[in-house]
């Protein structure tokens, strides 16, 4: 059977499959006895949505039971997670969440109803997207020293592209501003397309985003990235620096994905999600997908529920003076 | 030339492939079977289903049929999305034209004069003529994404924050044009529009306006939402307490042919021409070009037609500019997404989506690395018009015929569709309840002859102006002359300002000669 | 112009001056609701240095629809105009019923339920309803709806009652 036949053959099976959940011979077997239910906080095909498609794509075989991807947008994802954080706590309602709605949020919303750190039962670490210094490609800089003396010596001419309020560019953005002591003129766009179609055509001068977006971009000559915010170069643009090498090292920053369980959800519920996320992590086919993607795939000793909770403390303890300073 | 030739060779070799299937039951024979047309064709026939049931729009109807396509490899994936992309389109215009309700921007101009030829009982022609011009309009504009499309992509970078400031001025005059009885009552629900379309947390600074510490509202008031109560409901509403039952009545007898007529062919002619072009330019803008698309077409007809005073009360000419003009901009919409690898709108951004699952991150390269990918997709667009129109056209007698079901029983059916559509695309009860509240202002504005489609246009545009506005202040540190001094914004206006004059004059000429009739008696 | 046909204009309890009713109260409503924004929007910041602030666009919108509602207000004081239209009550308050019905419960109750229920509610709008035909068909478009959305389109729309998974 040729490609095509065997994908048809598999999507028909997977609709029978479906079709007999509801009758589906509840034996007496642990958990999951039936399918779950995953929030992503935004839209179907956002950087968030297709890592959890990916690694629940790997889940859903280990658990034996289907994994329903529910996405639920608005405000900067709080809303789904104030939804997920009220929801039943038995282990088939998660939510993949990120450095915005279990980090950054906290800061940027003083009416937040719900606390990333007391709302919810972290269960494992799925992929970290690095930070790209990007800029025009006519600014006159050519490496990241000189952008910072340039940035100082124009404060009030240069403009910071960002994608919308408590966007991943617009937070980063904002670190590295106060890293450099500037406060340039931010320009907001709705989203990270129309911002680095304003990049492309050189009406903004810089800004902070995820690699996934930038890569073809960088490649193709059409902006220019001056450093990545990790401790390594990623494999997808190797000539790019790191902030380290190229003289700035306090900037550091990366978008995390990770899912959440709502609080009080049975330790060995977290547990088997935790295995299944370890497991989909080590398999050759999700490592592929998500580094061809420029993700970083998190080290074992950081797939841990606990790890994770240890991320989401410090994540908030770095993001709250920056975003307080600024708001 | 012959690159380009070439080129679409390459293109609709992936599109007419042919896979080897050899089916275990048949003992080793295999059948060839056109694998990408059939995927375009299933993507185009689903599309129109799920695109018809009212109270799911285009962007609702992708996002919804986008895990199906996951299993596919990526040029079968990407085609069939296309598919269903035209098909959720023209479901939406379907639904505009039988039911008055517009899925999306672009169909409330269809809704127009779609739902009055309905209502005189020429639903088919107005629906075969729709799916007409929108294949040429989709031809016409394939041919060009073919020859032009780099080099147009240039115009897209051209467009900064003032230009598109310029050009949602210009849309908001469209809109004036676009009314039927008051210019004052229609300016008035112009900013109405304006105004609720400020709700919602603010671009700049984050500030929740006037959403009443609702997280529904955070995000301010859906399209579909507010188009679905404002149109759908209200219009269930009205027809309740004018004793629907009745009035269908009325329709169904008048129901004459289901194809247009010789005279209908040569009257939308030229206009499926003029949509086509306006169509095809604005499309390619990223960020609202396409929005305005279709309304440009609509005034642009009604400017300059001998009796534009017909236009609103059920002209051909009507439904089929801005159809045209709806799918030639759908098309031309993706040269960003082609030539410069991003999205210029939220389906454009759904489509990057598909493919980063199918690991492509779409790019300025795209066009060199993968152009089996880029040319098949711009193969697949002609395709998939040409599938539009062969499942259409003898779809067209079905639809005419749903209009005969006993108003008694199809008014609680779109009910229940419209909750449903409108809850699926958030999965928010809160929205349903919105999609209702509207509804009763619909009713009241009915009852005091304010037209709901300009209200719907000023919110479209709404935050796209502010937004730009603030953009281009920013840029120029607060210099308000940069919508002057820059050459192409500066036409706009002018454009725009010429328009203005245009669409108030005929109707203080008209009140002095009121005012000169009262006074003779 | 009228609003609907068929209709017989309401007896006004305007005084006589306003010789268009339909504008002139249509036109006072819209200075309410501008209004009402204005209030909604006060607390927003306003213009800060050249750049606008959160509030500066709403308050913009807010005091242009004040002054368009005055005018229709006034076009309704001056000029000869429609009376106003008749309100029904039946038709807005079953499909008002039946959306609500259907908000309320699509969670907790699951699609299946709240569908029907909507749609017989929805079906008490019209004194046309007949109800064994209503009754039949409302369960062929419930049965309908149920296959589509969750099987067909692989929408996470729950079908049961949630006391019924559990």
């Amino acid at each position: 059977m040729n490609w095509y036949g065997r994908s048809l053959a598999s999507g028909f099976l997977a609709v029978l499959a479906g079709m007999g959940l509801s009758s589906s011979q509840a034996q007496a077997q642990a958990y999951p006895t039936r399918s779950i239910t995953m929030i992503v906080p935004f839209a179907a095909g956002g950087p968030t949505d297709v890592i959890a498609r990916i690694v629940t794509g790997h889940m859903a075989q280990t658990l034996g039971q289907a994994i329903i991807i529910e996405n639920v947008v608005g405000a900067g994802g709080t809303t789904a997670t104030t939804r997920a954080s009220k929801a039943a706590n038995d282990g088939y309602t998660l939510i993949t969440g990120h450095m915005g709605t279990h980090a950054a949020s906290v800061p940027l919303y003083p009416k937040l109803a719900y606390h990333p750190e007391k709302d919810f039962e972290p269960v494992g670490l799925l992929a970290g997207t690095p930070i790209l210094i990007l800029a025009r490609k006519d600014l006159p800089p050519k490496d990241l020293k000189e952008f910072i003396t340039y940035v100082k010596a124009n404060e009030s001419k240069v403009n910071a592209a960002h994608a919308g309020v408590g966007s991943v560019s617009n937070v980063s953005c904002e670190l590295l501003n106060s890293v450099l002591g500037v406060k340039p003129i931010g320009v907001p766009f709705n989203g990270t397309g129309p911002a680095m179609n304003a990049l492309v055509a050189g009406q903004v001068d810089y800004m902070c985003d995820q690699i996934v977006n930038a890569v073809p971009q960088v490649n193709g000559g059409t902006i220019k990235a001056y450093a990545v915010a990790t401790a390594e170069r990623n494999p997808s643009l190797p000539d790019v620096p790191t902030t380290t090498e190229a003289g700035l090292p306090a900037f550091q920053a990366q978008a995390w994905n990770a899912i959440f369980a709502p609080k009080g959800t049975p330790a060995d519920v977290v547990a088997k999600l935790n295995a299944a996320v370890v497991k989909a992590l080590d398999d050759e086919g999700v490592r592929k997908r998500l580094l061809d993607l420029g993700s970083v795939i998190p080290a074992p000793a950081d797939r841990t529920p606990a790890a994770l909770g240890t991320l989401v403390k410090n994540e908030i303890a770095k993001w709250t003076p920056v975003l307080k300073a600024v708001n | 030339m012959g690159d380009i030739f070439s080129n679409l060779g390459l293109g609709f070799g992936v599109v007419f492939q042919f896979v080897q299937w050899t089916p275990a039951f048949l003992g080793g024979a295999s059948i060839p079977i056109p694998v990408n047309i059939l995927l375009c064709l299933i993507g185009a026939l689903v599309g129109t289903l799920v695109g018809v049931l009212p109270g799911i729009g285009t962007i609702a109807t992708v996002a919804m049929l986008l895990p199906i396509t996951f299993g596919l490899p990526p040029v079968g994936a990407l085609i069939m999305l296309a598919g269903i992309y035209y098909g959720a389109q023209y479901g939406g215009s379907t639904t505009s034209i039988l039911v008055n309700i517009p899925g999306e921007a672009g169909s409330v101009v269809t809704a127009l004069d779609g739902f009055q030829m309905a209502k005189k009982g020429r639903a088919g022609p107005a629906l075969a003529i729709a799916a007409i011009g929108s294949f040429f309009a989709g031809c016409v504009a394939t041919v060009l994404i073919a020859l032009l499309g780099a080099p147009l992509t240039k115009l897209a970078l051209a467009f900064g924050p003032a230009e598109y400031f310029s050009l949602m001025v210009l849309g908001l005059i469209f809109a004036v044009v676009l009314a039927k009885g008051s210019v004052l009552k229609a300016i008035a629900m112009i900013v109405f529009g304006l105004l609720l379309s400020m709700v919602g947390s603010d671009i700049e600074t984050g500030a929740s306006r006037m959403a009443f510490n609702i997280p529904e509202l955070a995000d301010g008031l859906g399209f579909a939402t507010v188009a679905m109560g404002l149109f759908g409901f209200a219009e269930i509403i009205r027809n309740l307490d004018a004793g629907g039952e009745t009035d269908r009545k009325l329709v169904q007898e008048k129901v004459t042919g289901l194809m247009p007529t010789r005279k209908d062919l040569k009257d939308s002619a030229p206009a499926i021409l003029r949509g086509t072009v306006l169509g095809s330019l604005l499309g390619i803008l990223p960020g609202g070009g396409a929005v305005i698309a279709s309304f440009a077409a609509y005034t642009l007809e009604k400017k300059i037609s001998k009796n534009p005073s017909q236009f609103g009360h059920g002209v051909i000419q009507g439904v089929a500019a801005p159809e045209s003009a709806n799918n030639a901009a759908a098309q031309t919409s993706f040269i960003p997404l082609l030539t410069l690898g991003i999205p210029p709108n939220a389906v454009m951004a759904l489509m990057v989506g598909a493919m980063t699952i199918h690991g492509i991150v779409p790019g300025p390269q795209v066009m060199q690395k993968q152009p089996e990918l880029v040319w098949g997709m711009i193969a697949s667009m002609w395709v998939g018009n040409l599938m539009l129109l062969i499942i259409n056209l003898p779809l067209v007698g079905i639809w005419v015929r749903l209009l005969r079901v006993p108003y008694r029983l199809m008014f609680p059916a779109i009910v229940v569709f419209c909750s449903i559509g409108i809850y699926s695309v958030n999965n928010a009860p809160t929205d349903v309840m919105l999609a209702g509240a509207f509804g009763l202002v619909g009713y009241w504005l009915i009852k005091h002859d304010f037209e709901p489609a300009p209200l719907l246009l000023g919110m479209v545009l709404g935050p796209l102006m502010e937004e730009n506005l603030r953009r281009a202040l920013l840029i120029s540190r607060g210099d308000w002359s940069v919508f002057l001094t820059r050459p192409l914004s500066a036409v706009l206006m002018a454009i725009a300002a010429g328009l203005l004059v245009l669409a108030v004059l005929p109707s203080l000429r008209k009140k002095r000669d009121e005012v000169f009739v009262e006074s003779e008696n | 112009m009228n609003a609907t046909p068929g209709q017989e204009p309401v007896k006004s309890f305007l005084p006589k001056w306003v010789r268009g009713p339909q504008d002139f109260i249509g036109g006072v409503a819209l200075m309410a609701i501008a209004l009402f924004a204005l209030w909604a929007s006060s607390d927003l910041q306003g213009m800060r240095g050249f750049s606008f602030g959160a509030g500066t666009a709403p308050r913009m919108f807010g005091f242009l629809l004040l002054g368009l509602g005055a005018a229709v207000a006034l076009v309704g004081v001056f000029t000869e105009g429609a009376h106003l239209a008749k309100y029904h009550w039946r038709g807005p308050l079953f499909v008002s019923l039946a959306i609500l019905s259907f908000a309320f419960t699509i969670r907790p109750m699951g699609m299946i339920f709240a569908a029907m229920a909507s749609f017989v509610i929805a079906a008490c709008g019209t004194p046309e309803t007949r109800w064994v035909e209503t009754l039949i068909v409302g369960a062929c478009l419930t049965a309908f709806c149920a296959l589509l959305f969750p099987y067909a389109l692989g929408l996470p729309l729950q079908l049961l009652p949630t006391f019924l998974i559990r």
